[in-house]
């Protein structure tokens, strides 16, 4: 964790497990890890922005997420370990696995919860 | 050169427009399921956005009647979308909560308090991630598949232009700005001038 400039903001590690391998940079604890990924030059699937669609999913590997504004997420999906990159926001040092849009849709489907594009 | 599956003569189980599109490389079965949830979406946006959120503007009666032409056009491409699924062997959820619950975008729902900035706010969100939609499809289809993307280019034509109306009114009542969307009115209400009065086949 980091504090930056004068105000009392934090931030956070990120590394994300991608396809194309390892990335990591660090997150504003106001920021949607989404958001600061595109940033640092790092093109996650997305399409809603409104934690609806669940194509930005991934899973939470290490550390701790809050959702902000999300429409669906579920007492389930974090059970899973399943997070909604878009609308997640940081608050601790985090490790995530990117691209689980199709394995959180499964999950969805399983549970009986809404899940678009399935 | 792409290849494909050989369609017997007289073979109804398969269709030649699904296989040219699948071996030029298109995930049909993908492709169908995004325009389900894109068609699950304008059918709330039509319920909601601008059938119950336009009766909550009384006062607005200009900002009514621009809702009025969003919600006939979405209305519009609700009715486009819908041959196309059943076109690539797709089918709707027989389901109304069912099919509620495919649509790629948020239902908004009616904001408390419903007041008009709130209001503006919700409907440029719910176009904005109409846009991102429908850029999905014509990102899948580009090159590979004419009919589908030419359908989702005229209706991401007309979302564009609502994010334009919706943040040219919003700028004007939250921020006291003036962003102008660079858009005339449109002839009649809902005239849809990329996705209904030029449509791409005889209905």
């Amino acid at each position: 964790m980091h504090r930056t400039g004068m105000t009392r903001e934090r931030s956070f590690r990120v590394v994300l497990e991608t396809p194309e391998g390892i990335r990591s940079f660090d997150c504003s604890e106001e920021e949607y890890i989404w958001d600061a990924s595109a940033v640092n030059g790092i093109v996650l699937p997305a399409i809603c922005h409104q934690g609806r669609c669940l194509s930005c999913a991934g899973r939470l590997l290490e550390g701790t997420v809050e959702h902000d504004h999300v429409d669906a997420y579920f007492a389930e999906d974090k059970t899973a370990g399943y997070i909604l990159l878009c609308r997640a926001l940081a608050r601790r040092d985090v490790r995530i696995l990117t691209h689980q849009e199709w394995k959180m849709r499964e999950h969805r489907l399983a549970k009986g919860l809404p899940a678009p594009y399935a | 050169m792409a290849t494909q599956s050989t369609v017997q003569p007289g073979d109804v189980t398969q269709r030649v427009g699904v296989e040219v599109i699948r071996a030029r490389g298109v995930d049909v079965e993908k492709l169908i399921k995004m325009l389900v949830a894109n068609a699950a979406a304008e059918f709330a946006s039509t319920y909601y956005y601008y059938t119950i959120l336009r009766m909550n503007l009384a006062g607005y009666e200009d900002y009514k009647e621009i809702c009025e032409d969003a919600r006939l056009e979405d209305r519009a491409h609700w009715e486009l979308i819908v041959p196309r699924i059943y076109e690539l062997g797709g089918h709707l959820p027989n389901s109304l909560p069912e099919f509620h619950d495919q649509a790629g975008c948020v239902a908004a729902k009616l904001p408390d308090p419903p007041t008009v900035v709130n209001i503006l706010t919700l409907l440029l969100e719910s176009e904005r991630c109409a846009i991102r939609s429908w850029s999905a499809v014509c990102d899948l289809t580009f090159g590979k598949d004419p009919r589908t993307y030419d359908m989702a280019a005229r209706i991401l034509n007309e979302e564009i232009e609502h994010e334009a109306w919706f943040i040219e009114l919003l700028a004007h009542e939250r921020d006291g700005k003036s962003i102008p969307s660079g858009h005339f009115r449109r002839g009649e209400p809902g005239e849809a001038p990329y996705s209904k009065n030029r449509r791409f086949y005889n209905p």
